[in-house]
Parts: C-alpha cells; sequence; structure tokens
C-alpha cells in the first residue's frame, strides 16, 4: 500500500513556532484609556495590536537584511548587470503566471484570465521563455493576483498586522493567502513534490522570485526610511496602501477627507 | 517586504520624490487647467532646478520657493495631522508648516542630481470630492520603466494646489498621517513630533552641506 506523506515538523520548528505565539500573546499593544480620546483613535487607525511583537521582528528583519539579504543582493546586482535585471524579473513574473491565472478565476475576473493567459503564451513563445514581455508591448499590460487578494475580493477581512522576518509585512489575510499560493495553487509546487529529486525547483523557484523581489525594493524602502520618522509606522501604511491598491485592481482610491 | 509584490510596482514605491516635479509635459496632453497646472509644475521643476546649471544650495531654494506656490501646505498640514491639528495652538500649527515643508524640500532635493531625462505624461482626469480635481500621470523611464503617479489637487481662490501626490498606490499624505501620529503617541505630544523633525531637517541638512 502507498504510503501517504504527512507533513512532520521538525521539533525545533515546533519549539520556535510555540515560542512566537507565546511571545505574540505577551507582546499586544495595550489600548489607551477611554479618557485620552486621540490616543484611542490612533490606536484604532493603526489597527496592528500584535505591534511590540512586530517591532521586535522588524528588528530582527533589519539585522537580517544587514548579514544576509543584502550581501546576497549586492552578489546578483554583480553577476547580473542592471539592464539584464527587468529581463531576469520578465521571466520569473512569467513563471508565476498560473498562480495569477488561477486567481483571476477565483475571483471571477474572466478578462483579465483572458490577458494573464495571452500574457503567458505570448511571453514564453515568442518572448523567449518569459525574459522578453512582449505582451506589453501588444497591449497585454501586467497584472498580478494571489490568494490574499482573492480572499479579499470574498469578504475575508484582513485581520491582524504581522511583521516577519525575511519576508517582511503581511496581514494574517494575505499570509494565508501567500502559503496557499505557494504550496497549493503553484504547479513548480506540485512539480517539485511530485519526485523527491525535483524539491530543488521549488526552491530555485522561490530564491528567483525572492532575489528579484528584494532587488527591486531596496532603494524604494531605503527612501522611505528616510524621509520617515517612525520606519515602522510608514512601512506599515505603505504596505496597506499598496495591497488595497492591488485588491481594487488598481482603481483610484475612495476619497479621504482632505476637505474636513 | 512581501515577495508577492511585483517587482515593477514595488520599485515605484517611493521614488516619487526622485521624479514627480521634474518631469515635462508633452504639449497635446495639456487638455484642462488641472493638466496644465500639473505640466506647468513639471516644467518648471525640469527647467529651472532639474537641469538648471546651477548649485545644489540654489536648487534647494528655488524649490523651496515652488514647492509653496504649488501645494497648499497648511491643507496638508491639516490631513497628516488630523485631530492633532484642532488640538494644536496657532503657534505649533504655524511651526509644523514650517518644518514639515524643510522635511520635504529636504528630502527631495537629496535626489535632484539622479535625474537623468524622466517625463511625465497626463493620461487624465476625474473630480475628486466637491471641489477636486485628481490627475493621473506616468512617469517614463530612459530605460522604458513607467509608474503611475496620481495628483489630488484642490481649487483655491488663487488656483490649483496640490494636496498629495500618489505613487503606486501610496499617498504620501497618508503615509506621513501614519508615520506622524505613531510619533506623537510615542513621545506622548505634538512638541515631542516637533522636536523629531526638526533633528531630522538638520540631519538632511548636514547631509547636504547646507
Amino acid at each position: 500500500m502507498k504510503r501517504i506523506p504527512v507533513f512532520r515538523p521538525h521539533p525545533l520548528a515546533r519549539l520556535v513556532a510555540a515560542g512566537i505565539v507565546a511571545a505574540g500573546l505577551a507582546a499586544c499593544a495595550t489600548r489607551p484609556p477611554a479618557s485620552n480620546p486621540i490616543a484611542v483613535a490612533a490606536y484604532e487607525e493603526a489597527n496592528d495590536p500584535l505591534e511590540p511583537f512586530n517591532r521586535a521582528m522588524f528588528k530582527v528583519d533589519a539585522g537580517l537584511d544587514t548579514l544576509l539579504v543584502r550581501p546576497i543582493i549586492k552578489g546578483y546586482r554583480v553577476i547580473v548587470p542592471e539592464n539584464a535585471r527587468p529581463h531576469v524579473s520578465n521571466f520569473v513574473d512569467n513563471f508565476r503566471s498560473p498562480i495569477t491565472l488561477a486567481n483571476d478565476l477565483l475571483q471571477a475576473e474572466f478578462g483579465r484570465a483572458g490577458i494573464t493567459l495571452g500574457r503567458f503564451v505570448v511571453n514564453t513563445g515568442v518572448g523567449f521563455f518569459g525574459f522578453f514581455d512582449v505582451g506589453e508591448k501588444i497591449g497585454l499590460a501586467y497584472h498580478s493576483e494571489d490568494f490574499g487578494q482573492t480572499l479579499a475580493r470574498w469578504g475575508v477581512p484582513d485581520g491582524p498586522y504581522v511583521y516577519v522576518p525575511l519576508l517582511g509585512p503581511m496581514s494574517f489575510r494575505d499570509g494565508t493567502g501567500f502559503g496557499v499560493d505557494a504550496f497549493l495553487v503553484d504547479p513548480v509546487a506540485w512539480y517539485g513534490r511530485g519526485d523527491g529529486s525535483m524539491a530543488w525547483v521549488q526552491w530555485a523557484n522561490f530564491g528567483a522570485v525572492y532575489v528579484t523581489t528584494k532587488d527591486s525594493f531596496i532603494d524604494p524602502l531605503d527612501e522611505l526610511k528616510k524621509s520617515s520618522l517612525d520606519y515602522y509606522a510608514a512601512l506599515r501604511s505603505s504596505y496597506r496602501q499598496i495591497r488595497a491598491k492591488e485588491i481594487r485592481n488598481g482603481a483610484p482610491p475612495p476619497m479621504e477627507d482632505f476637505d474636513e | 517586504m512581501n515577495i508577492r509584490f511585483h517587482s515593477r510596482r514595488a520599485a515605484a514605491l517611493c521614488l516619487a520624490a526622485l521624479f514627480i516635479f521634474t518631469t515635462p509635459l508633452r504639449a497635446q496632453d495639456a487638455k484642462s487647467d488641472a493638466a496644465i497646472f500639473v505640466g506647468n509644475f513639471a516644467q518648471q521643476g525640469i527647467n529651472d532646478i532639474l537641469a538648471a546649471p546651477i548649485a545644489n544650495a540654489e536648487k534647494q531654494q528655488r524649490f523651496g520657493t515652488m514647492f509653496k506656490e504649488f501645494f497648499d501646505l497648511p491643507g496638508i498640514g491639516r490631513f497628516v495631522l488630523a485631530r492633532y491639528w484642532r488640538a494644536a495652538s496657532p503657534e505649533e500649527q504655524a511651526k509644523f508648516t514650517t518644518l514639515f515643508e524643510d522635511v520635504l524640500v529636504y528630502t527631495w532635493s537629496r535626489r535632484f542630481s539622479e535625474y537623468n531625462g524622466q517625463t511625465l505624461k497626463v493620461s487624465g482626469q476625474q473630480p475628486d470630492g466637491t471641489e477636486g480635481t485628481l490627475v493621473k500621470s506616468t512617469i517614463i523611464g530612459n530605460n522604458n520603466s513607467h509608474f503611475g503617479v496620481d495628483w489630488r489637487l484642490r481649487k483655491r481662490p488663487e488656483g490649483f494646489r496640490v494636496l498629495d501626490i500618489v505613487v503606486e498606490g501610496v499617498s504620501m499624505a497618508i503615509t506621513y498621517r501614519q508615520d506622524y501620529a505613531t510619533v506623537i503617541s510615542q513621545t506622548g505630544s505634538f512638541a515631542g513630533l516637533l522636536g523629531r523633525m526638526e533633528s531630522q531637517v538638520a540631519d538632511l541638512k548636514r547631509q547636504q552641506g547646507s
């Protein structure tokens, strides 16, 4: 009889996970007293009940960024010249097309699904395995979808904000979506699992997505850090605005109370 | 940053500071007062500041003047500080406006030297609230990179004024609003925010040797 593989986390991983949960619970932000309405309003607008824990993770991430991520990106920038980097990104994006396509369909966005499919065919064929974005030139503009956006369209609220070292900011909903895409939706993941010797494909894919994404974020994030007073808060706000725009499929933001 | 973000969208996240006011408008796109206003801002920015053969200190000074002319600074201040603005004294409001102007001018002027020929194309506009206009534009770089910048304009008695710029979905005013609200709750007072802004401006000035 065929044995069904069961996912068993390493005992150490379980210990670390338990520690993180405990630390998270212990580090909940305290709501300001009702006698201070301005502080209460600020607390509600921040909507970040795990803030003390997140700020600790943010510091851990900054350390890992210096020690690990930046040297890797520096190496990538040495190996891949600047004018070739957009093509590498195109290739990685093209590989991700099935995830976008699946989520277009789950959101019943059939027109956008058609664009995703058309781009995938054209870019893989004419665009030399995706290195050249031919689709963009013939009017099939790029967009990206993920299961976090699908959940949002289905009405799932975003849940608490979490900062995950190495991965960055996310909400509970979008973190869940990321896991679903990476392990259940992505054909590359299925391919990698099909045969033990193919697991490297999944890791190579993850590595390529990671490096190209981090590469594109380093400069804008450095800029945000310099222009803000509290980088953590500025990043949290920017992250939410970008996600909101992606969920709206790029439509203009609703009116803010600028005229109050 | 979360790895689900797409790189081209992402790369634009904060580069606004570099390009937004720097790029000439194509004449045929100037179809309305609001679009012309955005175009003039871009054109003047490039002619008088970025491409001008003058020292950086002079550029900073010109940009400060231009900034006051095109942006509704007290309006931005009211939005960024929201409830704190109403609780502040007129002296504190004036001090904040001056400091905030310096923060923006010196944050942006750090990048003046990186300008290399980007252009701005106005792609449309729509009503924004009861008295405003949202002008949509694209910044096109010379390596064919492009990203979206929306301009939130308000009609004031003296003409249009910019209230906010939104780069690839990220609003400058909303980001500063949440940044500053956090600093006020950390330091416990409005004066605490002003102090932090003062030292930020001093750092920026020192780094740029002015």
